[in-house]
């Protein structure tokens, strides 16, 4: 037969266990809710331990019983010093717990050996409890002391660290701290032990620390653990257990008033307990929704966390695909969503596609413009809640309606800018069952809102991106119109040549010139005609290679790159301009120089422009230098020019787009511009080093060294 | 009918050698020079009635060439045979300067050359 004393014991020491358990399965590597586990543990096998005592009528079991509650109990305070130094990750407390350990181990040895801290058990009238043996006051100071310590470090870092500690961090401490304390009252299971008959309601307490920790965990995530409790389900559960506290009353009243009043007396008992619910239904049920959501639902989700995710790392990003992905992922997470969705309107087809989703088994889902969704929002002020819709008895299109369940959507918001529809939020219910409310509206809202800009930002920026590399290329275009000269005449050059020779020898023999010569020399002739004639197509070939070479986009990746290469690729394309001009060509590499890791076409491109500018600048004879050394981790390369030089006024004016000095036709004016930028896409700077009106300019540019073992220069 | 006397400047030695085998067969006296300043040279020993010159060389380009022959006694007439296009700014000035004719490379037919180099000694 239980014992009525032992009930508490019982419950309590489940509880703890349940507690312990639920944390250590949500980590199981995390020390902390390992050794909070075993503190939990420790509570249990105290209290079931007892229960057992004072039930039992055997005294043997009862000494049994005392010396597995002490030994258990010394075992309390050194855990939760454990737990607080792991919890506070203090490492040079270790040393400390490490010796109290093994304090506790001897202690618990001598607890069961021996009677020097336990002797037997006193007879109370709630059953058997430990007795107290003459060193049990010493293992008492020690218990003290530790849970002090534990408490006094809990409350240094609240003290000391503050600056240190994130304020959630911050509320968490104080709510252990507060828990730990309430632990401490915990002590009156001494009493007894030194012979006063006061029965042992130390459990009370432990109940109040595991009430703290269990309150902290889903309210501040305490040991990181993250509990959504369902509304609905706490509801059930305390309406259930406030009447069943209720009838509880009644049927003890039943039994006392109507004691064999037979049916009629149950009956009667009935009817009060009938009475009561019904008079206090409405009462408690609106009490209940009242303090749970004052206390454990109103953090729903924080309104500031939101806002400042949005605007610190969300808004910003300017990568469409990655703005749409993080916004789901940022408001699934905090505002706790089963399900979300961004729909993007595709202007051609006139339809709305999911480009980011969370829990949406439908990918393939679309919303097609016609289908009178936008009109549909409008009229119900800008957004479907679908609660609400169902309340009012607002009729939603079918069409509508089978998208809604395909997005799985409670809530679909329109996001609009400049009065345009450009997408869609599609919301799904709370992982908590809440409702949306007006204050959730207020916030989300505004917040599609900005969102409809940051996405068309994201997608100005795309646009952007695409204009850049087309006035890029168009550039490069118009500076190859201006190297024509230079390459009609090597092309025409060895066509000169491969045309002339076949003709004179053609006319030759049909002017009956070679009269004279055998055919074996005719041949000989023909063939030596044909070798030239090859060799001079493949120089004409290898020139519009290389030109068309040039004149493909680059495609954007970067590459290991070796200086001295591609400047003898430059020059092979700029060469005859400059050969035209009589402009000398130098390059003065350093030695075994390292590789800078850009994009090659683009690098290309921009050496190209600074050495077309530089011949432009010389005009007639004159001479270009391209020198490169390595200094303070960064490679310098050098154009210089014997050039006209740039004058004072014109120096700011430079890199600006549309700035020329040269006649129309000879540039447009945005090749600096452009330089600039492709040199700052790629790392790198450029800068106007020197120059002097009439003596020449010299431009540099800066890379980083490439992180990577040099590569030697092939030569 | 006497053949003109013709010198060739160019930079392309096979350029220069199909001018050689071209007129040489057909019994014009021909001499070649591959640089400008050795073209005038030549051109001072063997008092040419033609010459046929590229315009852009190393060293001494086409267009100084000219100015040294208008300056000398007698003055041969020069045909130009350039590969240099730069929309006729360059031929204008070159037949301004006193060039007899500018064609370009590659060359549209030998005979019209032939015919051109004629008709130059004639005028």
């Amino acid at each position: 037969m239980i014992s009525p004393f032992s009930i508490p014991y019982i419950i309590g020491g489940f509880i703890s266990l349940l507690l312990g358990s639920f944390v250590v399965s949500k980590n199981r590597t995390s020390p902390t809710n390992r050794t909070f586990f075993l503190l939990c543990l420790s509570f249990a096998v105290w209290l079931l331990a007892y229960s057992i005592a004072y039930s039992t009528k055997s005294y043997k079991i009862a000494v049994t019983c005392a010396s597995i509650t002490c030994t258990s109990v010394t075992f309390v305070g050194t855990l939760l010093y454990h737990f607080v130094v792991d919890f506070l990750d203090l490492k040079k407390e270790r040393i400390f717990l490490f010796a109290a350990y093994i304090f506790t181990f001897i202690v618990s040895i001598f607890f069961i050996t021996t009677h020097y801290f336990l002797n037997g058990v006193y007879n109370y009238f709630w059953g058997y409890f430990s007795k107290a043996g003459p060193l049990h006051p010493y293992y008492l100071v020690f218990q003290t002391l530790i849970i002090l310590r534990a408490e006094y470090l809990l409350y240094n870092a609240l003290r000391h660290e503050k600056d240190k500690l994130s304020p959630l961090r911050q509320i968490q401490i104080k709510y252990f701290l507060a828990a730990s304390i309430l632990l401490l009252p915990g002590m009156v299971d001494y009493i007894p032990k030194y012979g006063i008959e006061i029965y042992p309601f130390g459990f009370f307490f432990i109940l109040l620390f595991l009430a703290v920790v269990g309150y902290a965990i889903v309210r501040y995530k305490l040991l990181d653990i993250e509990v959504i409790i369902k509304r609905t389900l706490v509801f059930a559960g305390l309406l259930t257990s406030v009447f069943g506290m209720l009838i509880l009353p009644t049927l003890i009243i039943q039994e006392y008033l109507f004691r064999g009043a037979g049916t009629g007396g149950r009956l009667a008992g009935l009817t009060i307990s009938g009475i009561i619910i019904i008079l206090t239904m409405r009462r408690i049920e609106n009490f209940l929704i009242n303090t749970t959501d004052k206390y454990l639902f109103q953090k729903k989700y924080d309104y500031k966390e939101l806002l400042k995710t949005f605007t610190a790392e969300v808004l910003t990003v300017l990568e469409l695909d990655k703005l749409v992905n993080l916004t789901i992922d940022k408001l699934v997470d905090i505002v706790k969503l089963n399900s979300a969705a961004v729909l993007l309107l595709d202007d051609e087809k006139q339809q709305f596609k999911i480009v980011a989703s969370h829990n949406i088994k439908d990918q393939s889902v679309t919303l097609v413009r016609p289908d009178g969704i936008v009109t549909f929002m409008e009229e119900t002020h800008g957004y479907i809640l679908i609660k609400e819709m169902r309340e009012k008895k607002i009729m939603i299109p079918d069409s509508i309606q089978e998208i809604i369940i395909k997005l799985n959507a409670e809530l679909v918001i329109p996001m609009v800018l400049h009065e345009e529809v450009i997408g869609i939020l599609s919301l799904g219910k709370k992982k908590s069952d809440e409702d949306y409310t007006q204050d959730d509206l207020d916030i989300l809202l505004p917040l599609a809102k900005t969102l409809a800009i940051a996405i068309s930002n994201a997608e100005l920026f795309v646009e952007l991106g695409r204009a850049q590399a087309e006035a890029a290329q168009r550039e490069k275009m118009a500076v190859i119109g201006t190297l024509s000269a230079g390459i009609n005449h090597e092309i025409c050059n060895p066509l000169g040549i491969a045309r002339g020779q076949c003709e004179a020898f053609l006319l030759n023999m049909k002017d009956g010139l070679y009269k004279t010569k055998t055919s074996q020399e005719l041949i000989d002739k023909a063939m030596d005609i044909m070798a030239k004639v090859i060799k001079e197509t493949d120089r004409a070939t290898a020139i519009t290679k290389k030109l068309s070479g040039f004149a493909k986009p680059s495609k954007g990746e970067a590459e290991y790159i070796n200086l001295e290469k591609e400047i003898d690729e430059v020059q092979g394309l700029v060469g005859y301009e400059l050969k035209l001009e009589k402009i000398e060509f130098e390059k003065r590499i350093q030695k075994d120089i390292e590789s800078i890791f850009v994009d090659r076409k683009q690098f290309q491109e921009v050496l190209f422009n600074l050495v077309r500018n530089a011949g432009q600048a010389i005009g007639e004879k004159g001479k270009i230098t391209i020198s490169a050394i390595v200094e303070n981790g960064k490679v310098l390369i050098d154009v210089r020019d014997t050039g006209s030089g740039v004058p004072e006024d014109k120096i700011k004016l430079l890199f600006n787009p549309f700035f020329t000095t040269k006649d129309p036709g000879k540039g447009t004016g945005l090749g600096l511009f452009i330089v600039r930028q492709i040199v700052e896409k790629n790392g790198g700077k450029i800068y106007l080093k020197e120059t002097k009106v009439g003596e020449g300019t010299t431009f540099r540019l800066e890379f980083p060294i490439a992180a990577r073992e040099k590569v030697k220069v092939k030569v | 009918m006497i053949k003109p006397r013709i010198v060739a400047i160019d930079d392309e030695p096979e350029f220069i050698d199909m001018l050689q085998n071209y007129f040489g067969l057909r019994g014009y006296e021909i001499d070649v020079a591959i640089r400008g300043a050795r073209g005038i040279e030549i051109v001072k020993e063997k008092k040419p009635d033609v010459v046929l010159m590229d315009l852009k060389m190393p060293g001494i380009d086409g267009d100084e060439v000219l100015k040294l022959l208008k300056s000398m006694e007698p003055s041969p007439k020069v045909v130009f045979i350039t590969a240099y296009d730069d929309g006729g700014k360059t031929k204008a000035r070159l037949l301004k300067m006193g060039a007899y004719a500018c064609l370009d490379k590659p060359i549209s037919s030998l005979r019209d050359l032939e015919e051109t180099v004629n008709k130059a000694m004639s005028t």
